[in-house]
């Protein structure tokens, strides 16, 4: 256990992360860039993209609350220094999704009003079950919570977001970029350290799979809501796309992602790809750590 | 970077609890010293008994940084804002990245068995120390949590350090250097929360003097302990003692 934990050292993350594929940014992305005029200029874009963008805020402040506490509950010094790096990670998540949102117009004085209005309320239940976890110091059930699950989740996320937002906005495909390099990271983490404890504490799998059921619950009624408030918008944002693509403009080629062409796709079939994309992710990633994937009921 | 303090108060607090700033702050001296300490430097030779002295030292020092490890990231979940919250995610970093240091300094020292050595060496006064701290992170009570870590804590670490550091081997002195620079920036953010909590709710003044009441003979008994075993001049301790305790009194909390 020990050679492994080495990896997840202060200084291979100083080297690797600030020092490493994050240097000469600012705030995630090159010095410079900003949000395209496209979503700037229109109402139903700007609206849906802050709308996305405080899903992210509020995901990321859960994981937050959740690596920092985990640290007392944690068995060793190289799992404490390893959360640590992560607990750092995604106070820097917070910070560079919050100030996409100061870029996209929301001031600072309405920050916390907007995350209220805007934040998914499936997604709040989501994280309250997990940071249940940490506040009881269970590390194990925290760990695989925060590292497997929500990290698993936010992994695909991005990556979809990334396929979606590509050419047509560098700035928030360079942020992503970043935080899908540290989200790998912690999932690594995730399934190499708790692997070993499930097979010394083998009487935790029915309770750690209870929750692993009722954070999935959660993670679909967010992804089933979020898609049908995001329909108008994206219908738009496609509509836009294609009006470019064919007055000549040097538009970005069309993205695809796990199958789903991305320029044309409904909300139910994006909802359906990245629900299909996450569960099954899950389900690798549980499995590598003895733990069976329990399916909860439709939302 | 240009002075963050010709920026407004609100903008000011945001800029230096960033982790954009952070980052600028560490990379100037963490850049090409991995572990603390540039790969090049030589030991030089050190008698068994001042090897001795020196792992003691730094178990010590492992202790207390692992105390400020646990208390940072417990006081996250309950911090009154963004900033500070993503401030405290900065310390914890550097705690942890503390922490590693010294336990590398003393694997380089030849010691193996870092857990069982920590313990075995630890001052007493100090385990007693941490598990008070702990005890305000667990009561999620900020104020007295932020004034026995980022105050009392760290303004004793950063005397000691900096005594320690200008009599110490060229490596350590050069790790403790590097502590020294991330102390100052923790104990700013303490002295600047706790300033602005004075000024607006007076009456948590004399709560906190109660709790410096508690802590100093704890702080007064480690910091007598440690300088003697760097060995600082008995007649050198009372001028290290005013530097912790003009870090203290910035706040108007004097002995």
């Amino acid at each position: 256990m020990s050679d492994f934990l080495s990896a997840y050292s202060i200084q291979n993350w100083l080297e690797s992360c600030p020092q490493g594929y994050l240097a000469d940014t600012e705030y995630g992305h090159a010095p410079g860039q900003k949000e395209p005029e496209l979503v700037l200029d229109n109402p139903t874009l700007l609206r849906d993209t802050i709308r996305t963008t405080v899903q992210l805020v509020v995901g990321e402040r859960c994981a937050l609350a959740a690596s920092s506490g985990l640290i007392n509950a944690a068995p060793d010094h190289p799992s404490k220094t390893f959360l640590a790096t992560q607990t750092l990670d995604e106070a820097r998540h917070v910070e560079i999704f919050t100030q996409r949102l100061y870029d996209l117009g929301v001031k600072k004085s309405e920050l916390e009003n907007t995350i209220a209005e805007y934040a998914n309320p499936n997604l709040v239940k989501f994280a309250e079950v997990l940071l249940e976890k940490v506040d009881k110091g269970d590390f194990v059930a925290g760990v695989v919570g925060q590292n497997i699950v929500l990290e698993g989740m936010a992994f695909s996320v991005f990556e979809m977001l990334h396929a979606a937002v590509g050419g047509a906005n560098p700035k928030f495909a360079n942020t992503l970029s970043g935080t899908i390099a540290d989200e790998r990271r912690h999932v690594g983490f995730g399934e190499n350290r708790i692997g070993s404890l499930i097979k010394q504490h083998p009487e935790r799998k029915a309770d750690v799979e209870k929750m692993q059921k009722d954070m999935a619950y959660h993670m679909l009624a967010t992804f089933s809501s979020q898609f049908a408030q995001s329909g108008n918008a994206m219908s738009v944002g496609q509509r836009m796309s294609q009006a470019a693509a064919e007055s000549g403009a040097d538009a970005p080629a069309p993205a695809k992602w796990h199958g789903a062409d991305l320029a044309t796709a409904t909300p139910e079939e994006m909802e359906a790809v990245l629900s299909d994309t996450v569960l099954k992710e899950f389900k690798i990633r549980l499995g590598r750590i003895g733990i069976e994937y329990q399916t909860p009921t439709a939302p | 970077m240009s002075d963050p303090h010709d920026l407004p108060q609100e903008v000011f607090l945001d800029e230096v609890h960033s982790f954009e700033f952070w980052f600028q702050a560490v990379a100037g001296y963490l850049t090409e010293r991995p572990h603390g300490h540039d790969p090049n430097a030589e030991e030089v030779a050190i008698s068994p008994s001042r090897r001795e002295a020196l792992i003691t030292t730094l178990c010590n020092y492992a202790i207390g940084e692992t105390a400020a490890l646990e208390a940072s990231s417990g006081m996250i979940r309950f911090a009154p804002n963004r900033r500070a919250k993503i401030f405290l995610a900065t310390q914890v970093v550097d705690e942890a990245r503390h922490l590693e240091v010294l336990l590398h300094r003393l694997s380089e020292l030849g010691v193996t068995n870092h857990e069982e050595i920590v313990q075995s060496r630890a001052n007493r006064s100090l385990l007693a120390f941490r598990k008070r701290l702990l005890q305000f992170v667990d009561g999620h009570d900020w104020e007295a949590a932020l004034f026995a870590q980022n105050v009392i804590l760290e303004s004793m670490e950063f005397a000691v350090f900096q005594a320690h550091a200008e009599l110490a081997d060229p490596i350590t002195g050069e790790v403790l250097t590097g502590i020294i620079k991330d102390e100052r920036r923790h104990m700013g953010f303490g002295e600047n929360e706790l300033g602005r909590r004075l000024a607006d709710t007076p009456h948590i003044r004399a709560r906190l003097q109660a709790v410096k009441r508690e802590l100093d003979p704890l702080v007064l008994d480690t910091f007598e302990d440690t300088l003697e075993q760097v060995g600082v001049d008995r007649g050198d301790r009372p001028a290290l003692g005013r530097r912790y305790i003009a870090s203290v009194e910035r706040l108007g909390f004097g002995l």
